[in-house]
């Protein structure tokens, strides 16, 4: 069984890599982005969230 | 006072008085190896923010970025995804590294080898891969401040030997204080470079285009499909945007100053918070350099080559007053001459202990210190040796040291996740690595649009993974607390 953490983990990794040819494309532009690059820099920005949600399930903080 | 002079004064004040800052905060000048290369193990959340942020984005970051988004568009958003992927394989592998730095006295990558693989060979091997890695990684920081220094100066001079004198006086410095130093200089230099790139990619999108949105616009009208990947296995495509991610994500913790980094952290958690908040900052800096690449794009179209890593900063000279090119220059300085000291203190703290030490010469505390203090020196020389006779192969080079560095993370994440690796397995898969990613950089075959060193890294890690359970027999493999 895939433990949660490593899920977790997984999800940002993969929107960031394997997941971005299909969303490879300008529209809908969001904030005047591509939703391409728009998808890439949402997904570095919640990354950190995922980490966290990490950190408290290891009962680290 | 001439433009150039104006803006060269203010790169040379900064950089003097960074370097004053790092010795004054230093104090006392270290004679203990644990205190000289890796801080006395004692660096906080901040300390090692500077430092982990110092050493990850050098003058070929700040340059490169803004370099790929004008002359590639789309392919440049993977230099912002593989360091978000970069830190969260960090956010579990760098306090694993710590927790075996800490409990076994580690001091350099090569002694993570040793350890976990009791085999004092194998650390020999690894320190001379990763020392002869370094040092062109070391060489394309100079070729990085001559870019910067010749734009500050309006292209006036030649600035070879600046580059020479600014080298040997960051050489001294780390010389006399070694990683604790280099921490403290960083805290100006990510002052410095924040202030430069809000500056770039925010004030210069807003002046010559209104807004972000109409610059996109702009873009999107002159050169339809720059901003989307190419398909499928096509150069800079689809293929290789995924792999590359992947790749350099897994690999992005490997060079040998992230191992010291990673040493001289006061706590495990100390490294948790920076995977967590690091990729943030490194995020906004990546978006707004990538702005300022793209205003450049249209505001001085035409740029090839090395003049494209350089045109945000040519849109800064024509542009702007001397005082502000001089500080943009300043910061782009402190960015190639502070990683460049990191690099000095691991590439020397190595060779030193493990090539120079398994052979009988400076064992002890202090002549260790000494030992690499004076390699410092010598790798500095070589560096600007090397820079000076092939300054055309730099990127090249590069590629090599990337695609070589991340050939070591197959192994490392395998003592911690499986058992049943041996020090034959390791071996073997890094030794089919690193030659593959040699070959494979410079032969320029297609691969279907896949990253070379994506190759290599997979087939190191069938090879370790073969091998291993070939000769599991042969040697029980070292485990240490996981």
């Amino acid at each position: 069984m895939v433990s949660l953490r490593a899920t977790l983990a997984a999800i940002p990794i993969a929107a960031l890599s394997v997941a971005v040819p299909l969303v490879n494309q300008v529209e809908p532009r969001v904030f005047g982005l591509p939703f391409v690059m728009f998808w890439i820099v949402a997904w570095g920005f919640a990354a950190p969230v995922f980490l966290w949600a990490i950190g408290r399930l290891e009962r680290r903080w | 006072m001439s433009g150039a002079a104006i803006a060269l004064t203010i790169v040379v004040a900064v950089v003097a008085g960074t370097i004053a800052f790092g010795l004054w905060s230093v104090r006392s000048i270290p004679k203990d190896p644990v205190q000289y290369i890796v801080g006395g193990r004692s660096f906080g959340t901040i300390l090692l923010w500077v430092l982990l942020a110092g050493e990850i984005y050098t003058s070929f970051t700040f340059l490169g970025m803004a370099g790929w988004a004008y002359g590639r568009g789309a392919p440049a958003y993977y230099i912002f995804a593989y360091g978000v992927v970069g830190y969260i394989v960090g956010y579990f592998l760098l306090p694993a590294i710590a927790r075996v730095g800490k409990e076994r006295g580690l001091l350099t990558a090569p002694d993570f080898f040793v350890e976990r693989f009791g085999s004092r060979a194998l650390g020999v091997g690894v320190a001379i891969c990763q020392f002869v890695l370094l040092v062109p990684y070391v060489t394309l920081q100079l070729s990085g401040l001559q870019h910067i220094l010749q734009i500050a100066g309006y292209g006036a001079y030649d600035a070879t030997a600046a580059v020479g004198i600014a080298f040997l006086f960051v050489a001294l410095f780390v010389f006399t204080t070694g990683l604790r130093g280099t921490a403290w200089a960083s805290v100006i230099k990510d002052v410095l470079v924040l202030g430069a790139v809000l500056f770039a990619g925010i004030a210069i999108p807003i002046q010559f285009f209104g807004s972000h949105a109409t610059l996109i616009d702009q873009v999107l009208r002159r050169h339809p499909g720059f901003l989307t990947l190419r398909p499928g296995t096509a150069p800079n495509g689809a293929i290789w945007y995924v792999t590359t991610v992947l790749f350099t994500g897994v690999g992005f913790f490997m060079g040998p100053q992230s191992f010291n980094a990673a040493y001289s952290a006061r706590s495990e958690n100390t490294l948790r918070r920076n995977a967590i908040f690091l990729p943030i900052y490194a995020g906004v800096v990546l978006l707004l350099v990538f702005f300022a690449g793209l205003s450049a794009l249209l505001i001085v179209p035409g740029l090839t080559g090395p003049n494209a890593d350089q045109s945000f900063l040519l849109v800064v000279q024509r542009y702007y007053p001397p005082w502000v090119i001089g500080f943009v220059a300043a910061a782009g300085a402190l960015a190639a001459l502070i990683p460049a000291s990191a690099l000095l203190l691991a590439a020397a703290s190595l060779f030193a202990k493990n090539v120079l030490g398994e052979f009988g010469i400076a064992t002890t505390d202090a002549s260790r210190t000494l030992a690499t203090r004076v390699l410092v020196l010598i790798v500095a020389g070589a560096a600007v040796v090397l820079w000076i006779l092939q300054p055309r192969t730099l990127v090249e080079l590069l590629l090599i040291y990337y695609n070589g560095v991340a050939q070591f993370a197959p192994a490392t994440i395998a003592t911690f996740v499986w058992r049943r690796i041996t020090v034959w397995g390791a071996a073997a898969g890094m030794g089919a690595g690193l030659i593959l990613a040699v070959v494979l950089s410079n032969a320029n075959l297609p691969l279907w649009g896949i990253n070379p060193g994506f190759v290599a890294m997979a087939v190191n890690a069938v090879v370790l993974v073969v091998v291993s359970l070939l000769t599991a027999k042969i040697k029980e493999p070292a485990t240490a607390s996981s």
